[in-house]
């Protein structure tokens, strides 16, 4: 858009815009509201297909859509406050919007938030002229076990299938047939699978396509949407938990424009009943001997695990998980460094501060010349939403390189470079490739790593901020203090327990702990807490306790064994927060963090602490070796795995390979291949990826059967059949 | 007057589709012509010919061609438009089943004049035998290397009237559902794959080797000043010799009617014409004696359209005639903007229920406020060519839709013969399943 600014007449008032400004923001600007179905900015170019924003244009014989006219010096403009016939048009549309739309708004979910019931109170006729048959569909329809659409009540206005063709660009939403008998339908109704599918419910306009969790489960006087922030992965969308009777019903996004622009994944939005999993824990458990682990009350479960605590003072090890928030991981470490004299922490994956001289808002990759994408993990299984990012920035006319030698890099100006993949360490490796290619400090250019943890930074800064002493590494471990499920999920961790004298997990579900643990107290999840977390652009953010958790907050029973080893932990966030800012954040207050954070600059950077989950396998395959990448799929761990609805987005079983590995063993989609390294196999489907570099295998973790690394790759030999 | 046949010239007395006849009678001299002008003095002759689109909005050829972007780094396109869907309209079909190679010779000369590499037919699906008779002459013109580095695709729709519509056919063109775009971009700027891009009728198209053979100002003194040339009037219905005639622009209506076509058949009585084909307002028995040019039939409030003509004789109930057109563009609607979508379907709820008598006066007049209501308010054409009729029928008619209210059925007990007036829906449309349910 220029920066030329003119000057538009909208209803008799005066507004300055830059020139190229759509009608409807230039009206908003004058303080006019053009209605509006089918336009949404972030769905790319209008399609002026509603026919609701007609307006009168001085000069133009045929009234115009405001949705798809832009600003032009001198342009007066006459919206249906000012123009009778720009108000019989409007009023014109939104009969036939109404003619096919069934009166059910007492029962649709949709009632009451719904942008159809809104306008048409506003400036809808107050009676039908329609006095035959509407038409009717089958409903509803469920295109996926998370969305189900109702066709009687689609008013067509495209914003589904516009987000899959050019958003999500899956492709898998289309109309079919035509006319008044077009409807809204998946490719041979296979169901609509993705990461991003859900946001076409928030799209709809009418109650056409809903969330099936939230099927009659609300009205809009009954529920409260809370804003907090998305705790399942680094990227932190903002969200908002629409909470009823102390229960979450349905998150819906909150429009972070540098972070998420308003889109989630459907892990964020759907995996939320996790909360009310079965397995669920809101007692402590106690191993008892010879009769495994049994309830026990919360005084209890202070008592014994202050008595394991005091055994192993200066020999306790701590394994977190990356998802404490902020303020949980200072109050233990400080228990645990302060108090008993314990400072070795493990965290699935390496931390680390190199990046924070290359840090943008990840809004600017749309803007980038040139996206670098390096390490082979699917972005979209990691950080979902960074992978809207990079479609919008190739949609943008960017050059999507996988290595950072490509001769375009060298001549961009705005160049971003965003690692995913094992190894990296921590986010150093890609900060020296960016401080190689000259890009600190120059406009528009930065670097990203996609942690595997959604508060690895902050739990880090936490811990290294708590205690100013440094220990010696514990020899032999006499108590293994396992925090959050992501710990308690991991073999590393679990090999860790069998040389531990004694094992504390802190777990919200129950069937991680069963085997190994001798006190496992209840935990609480991402939605049921007040604190901070650091998302992978390093950014500051705060969440919200959206419900109650079913058992204490960490914070307090923490702060009651600190006590106990006369450590001053305060049982309130914003205090622990307080603390934490002064060593870390600069002192900002806790209410300064922010409903919508800006992100901020680091005074320091902290000390490297965690390893590596898995041994760094080497960056390049010799030639003709294929290295397998076993990845973390999004749709896995402890949440989805409580999810019934979200169990058919789980990974096929299937190698991806790239087509020039495919063809040199002659392999095609959907050939049986044969994976193996040092004596283990295992035979799985092939797809070939075009996008995948030569050398690259890809499998999701839990069909890899543990392999990783160097793989030998055939097609499996023929199985002879009787 | 006898015909002038020009688009049409040799058709009769050779088979132009073979590439060794049409050159016998003087065919690719025109392109010869045009290639030794610079792209500069050939719009500037198109221009000075003032030839205007026959697909029916009438926009000078010329001008449209002045407009491409050709200074643009991208590809320039031309794309001609052979969807001929209209019902009523069968003049491009007689064009590329008899002079495949003057189409294909307009093509080289328009691509010329545009510095366009690429040409995209886009031919009506129905039109199978058309398809193979063109494609066949392309190849006659590729292997005697007359094509140069132009590269001419014909492409197949497949069954859908939107797609003659310009934005919709180059939608379908890049593979996607043919549905209109806005306009602005308009397609000279930003047309297919985004690029420059001029669209033409078949007839518009094959005009232009008559162009270079004659000279613009030879060109222009046929016809009428406002609309110089010759047009091919399809002209079908209640008449003795339904057909093709090829006239001078400015030809009577009457004479078409009456001396081309023999007038209407039976003897009997001409209650009405709808000019250009189905989707404009009709005419009644005294307005007949007007030009066929552009012009002269915008000023009686009716549209050149695709110069087609359909007549209709005193046996036809206009509700029921109505009904089928209505039907047609409710059945053709995209389904991309709401008033067309919508709007045609409670227009033809209303008409039947006009037809069969349970209908009140309260719903003439909603009849006509609907149509209102999608009457510049549409994204593209389609839904005011399901109106413009009706309108018409409406108003000029109108005792007889009142006559259905007030006999409370149909004034012509079924005795009403719609045989040869437009195709009824079901016979042209594939119908989809549920399609039943519709109405």
């Amino acid at each position: 858009m220029s920066t030329e600014l003119v000057r538009v007449t909208i209803d008799e008032r005066d507004v300055h815009v830059p020139k190229g400004t759509g009608i409807v923001e230039t009206a908003l600007a004058a303080g006019v509201e053009i209605p509006v179905f089918c336009y949404e900015p972030r769905l790319g170019a209008p399609i002026g297909a509603c026919r609701m924003c007609l307006v009168e244009v001085e000069g133009m014989p045929k009234l115009q859509t405001g949705c798809t006219l832009t600003a032009q010096d001198g342009m007066v403009v006459k919206t249906a406050r000012t123009s009778t016939r720009a108000a019989q048009g409007q009023n014109g549309t939104l009969e036939f919007i109404l003619v096919n739309h069934p009166l059910d708004c007492p029962v649709c979910d949709k009632g009451g938030e719904c942008p159809l019931q809104d306008l048409t109170f506003r400036y809808g006729p107050g009676n039908t002229r329609m006095s035959f048959d509407k038409l009717t569909f089958e409903k509803p329809v469920p295109i996926s076990p998370t969305i189900s659409l109702d066709r009687e009540r689609c008013i067509l206005c495209y914003r589904c299938t516009r987000f899959s063709e050019s958003v999500s660009e899956d492709g898998q939403l289309v109309a079919a047939n035509r006319g008044a008998l077009s409807v809204i339908t998946t490719f041979e109704d296979v169901p609509y699978t993705g990461a991003f599918t859900g946001n076409v419910t928030e799209l709809c306009p009418v109650g056409a396509l809903l969330p099936t969790q939230y099927r009659f489960e609300g009205r809009p006087w009954e529920i409260v949407d809370v804003p907090t922030v998305c705790g399942l992965c680094p990227v932190g969308c903002n969200v908002h938990a629409t909470v009823r009777e102390g229960k979450v019903k349905r998150i819906l996004s909150r429009n972070h424009p540098e972070i998420d622009e308003g889109w989630i994944c459907d892990k964020g939005r759907f995996a939320f009943t996790h909360l009310r999993a079965e397995d669920r824990l809101t007692q402590p458990l106690q191993r008892v001997r010879r009769h495994g682990l049994e309830p026990v009350s919360w005084e209890q479960a202070v008592d014994e695990a202050e008595r394991l605590l005091r055994g192993a003072r200066g020999r306790i090890v701590t394994a977190l998980s990356g998802s404490e928030t902020v303020e949980h991981a200072y109050a233990l470490g400080k228990l645990l460094r302060v108090g008993l004299d314990s400072h070795q922490a493990m965290l699935p994956e390496e931390i680390s501060g190199g990046l924070d001289a290359y840090r943008l808002p990840l809004s600017a990759i749309r803007d980038a010349d040139v996206v670098v994408v390096l390490g082979d993990v699917p972005i979209v299984e990691r950080a979902p939403v960074v992978d809207l990012w990079i479609k919008a920035a190739r949609r943008n006319g960017a050059r999507v390189v996988d290595d950072a030698n490509d001769p375009a890099v060298a001549e961009a100006e705005r160049v971003v470079l965003v690692w995913s993949g094992p190894g990296g360490r921590g986010g150093s490796t890609v900060a020296k490739l960016a401080e190689k290619l000259g890009l600190a400090g120059r406009e528009g250019c930065g670097a990203f790593y996609l942690p595997e943890t959604p508060n690895g930074r902050g739990v880090a800064d936490a811990w290294a901020a708590c205690c100013d002493e440094e220990g010696e590494a514990v020899e032999s471990i006499g108590l293994l203090v396992v925090s959050g499920d992501e710990a308690a999920a991991d073999e590393n961790v679990r090999a860790l327990a069998e040389q531990a004298e004694a094992t504390i997990v802190l777990s919200m579900f129950g069937g991680l702990s069963a085997g190994w643990a001798d006190l496992v107290l209840p935990g609480t999840g991402y939605l049921e807490r007040d604190g901070t977390f650091v998302n992978l652009e390093g950014r500051l953010q705060r969440l919200r306790r959206t419900v109650d958790p079913p058992c204490p907050d960490e914070l307090e029973w923490i702060a009651q064994l600190a006590a106990r080893f006369e450590v001053d932990v305060a049982p309130y966030t914003a205090a622990v927060f307080a603390e934490v800012s002064e060593r870390v954040y600069g002192g900002l207050a806790f209410g300064e963090v922010g409903e919508r954070a800006p992100l901020r600059g680091y005074p320091e950077a902290p000390e490297r602490i965690g390893r590596e989950a898995l041994p760094e396998p080497p960056q390049k395959a010799r030639r003709g070796e294929i290295r397998l990448v076993a990845y973390r799929p999004l749709f896995s761990g402890a949440a989805v795995e409580r999810v019934t609805e979200l169990q058919f987005q789980r990974p096929q079983p299937e190698l991806e390979l790239s087509a020039d590995d495919a063809r040199r063993r002659k392999i095609a989609t959907g050939d049986l291949v044969t994976v193996g390294s040092n004596g283990s196999a295992i035979t799985l489907p092939a797809r070939v990826n075009r996008r995948l570099r030569a050398g690259i295998a890809r499998v999701a973790l839990e069909h890899a059967n543990g392999l990783h690394g160097v793989v030998e790759v055939a097609k499996a030999e023929a199985e002879v059949t009787a | 007057m006898a015909e002038h046949k020009v688009l049409l010239a040799g058709t009769d007395e050779h088979d132009l589709t073979q590439l060794a006849e049409y050159r016998a009678i003087g065919g690719y001299r025109g392109v010869e012509k045009a290639r030794a002008m610079t792209p500069d003095e050939l719009i500037d002759e198109l221009q000075r010919a003032t030839l205007r689109g026959r697909g029916g909005a009438g926009f000078p050829m010329g001008r449209k061609a002045s407009l491409i972007d050709r200074k643009s780094a991208k590809p320039k396109y031309l794309v001609v438009n052979a969807d001929e869907s209209e019902p009523g309209a069968f003049k491009d079909r007689e064009v590329m089943a008899r002079a495949p190679h003057r189409l294909i010779e307009g093509c080289l000369i328009s691509a010329h004049a545009i510095e366009s590499r690429d040409v995209f037919i886009y031919i009506r699906g129905e039109y199978l035998t058309e398809y193979e008779i063109l494609t066949a002459a392309v190849e006659q013109a590729r292997e005697a290397g007359i094509l140069g580095d132009v590269q001419i695709t014909v492409h197949r729709g497949a069954g859908a009237y939107i797609c003659g519509e310009e934005t919709a056919m180059l939608e379908s063109l890049e593979g996607k559902r043919g549905q209109p775009r806005p306009r602005p971009p308009f397609p000279p700027i930003q047309g297919l794959y985004m690029a420059p891009t001029q669209i033409n009728n078949v007839c518009t198209i094959a005009t232009v080797p008559v162009i270079l053979e004659l000279g613009a100002e030879e060109f222009a003194k046929t016809g009428v000043p406002s609309s110089p040339g010759t047009a091919i009037f399809s002209i079908s219905g209640n008449v003795v010799r339904p057909g093709n005639y090829e006239l001078d622009l400015g030809t009577p209506m009457r004479e078409l009617i009456y001396e081309h076509a023999g007038g209407v058949a039976g003897g009997r009585e001409l209650k009405a014409v709808v000019p250009g084909g189905s989707s404009v307002p009709a005419l009644t028995p005294d307005q007949i004696d007007v030009p066929l040019d552009y012009d002269s039939l915008g000023a009686i409030g009716t549209f050149f359209g695709a110069a087609s003509l359909i007549v209709v004789d005193d046996r036809c109930c206009m509700v029921q005639l109505a009904l089928r057109s209505t039907k047609f563009y409710m059945h053709e609607s995209c389904g991309k903007c709401t008033p067309c979508r919508v709007g045609t379907r409670w227009m033809v709820q209303i008409l039947e229920s006009i037809e069969n008598g349970t209908a009140t006066h309260a719903d003439l007049d909603l009849l006509d406020n609907i149509g209102d209501n999608i009457l510049g308010k549409v994204l593209c054409a389609l839904g005011e060519f399901a109106v413009y009729p009706v309108a018409s029928y409406l108003h000029k008619w109108r005792d007889e839709f009142v006559a259905h209210i007030e006999q409370g059925g149909c004034p012509f007990h079924g005795s009403s013969s719609l045989d040869g007036i437009l195709a009824p829906s079901d016979q042209h449309a594939q119908t989809p399943v549920g399609e039943e349910a519709l109405v």
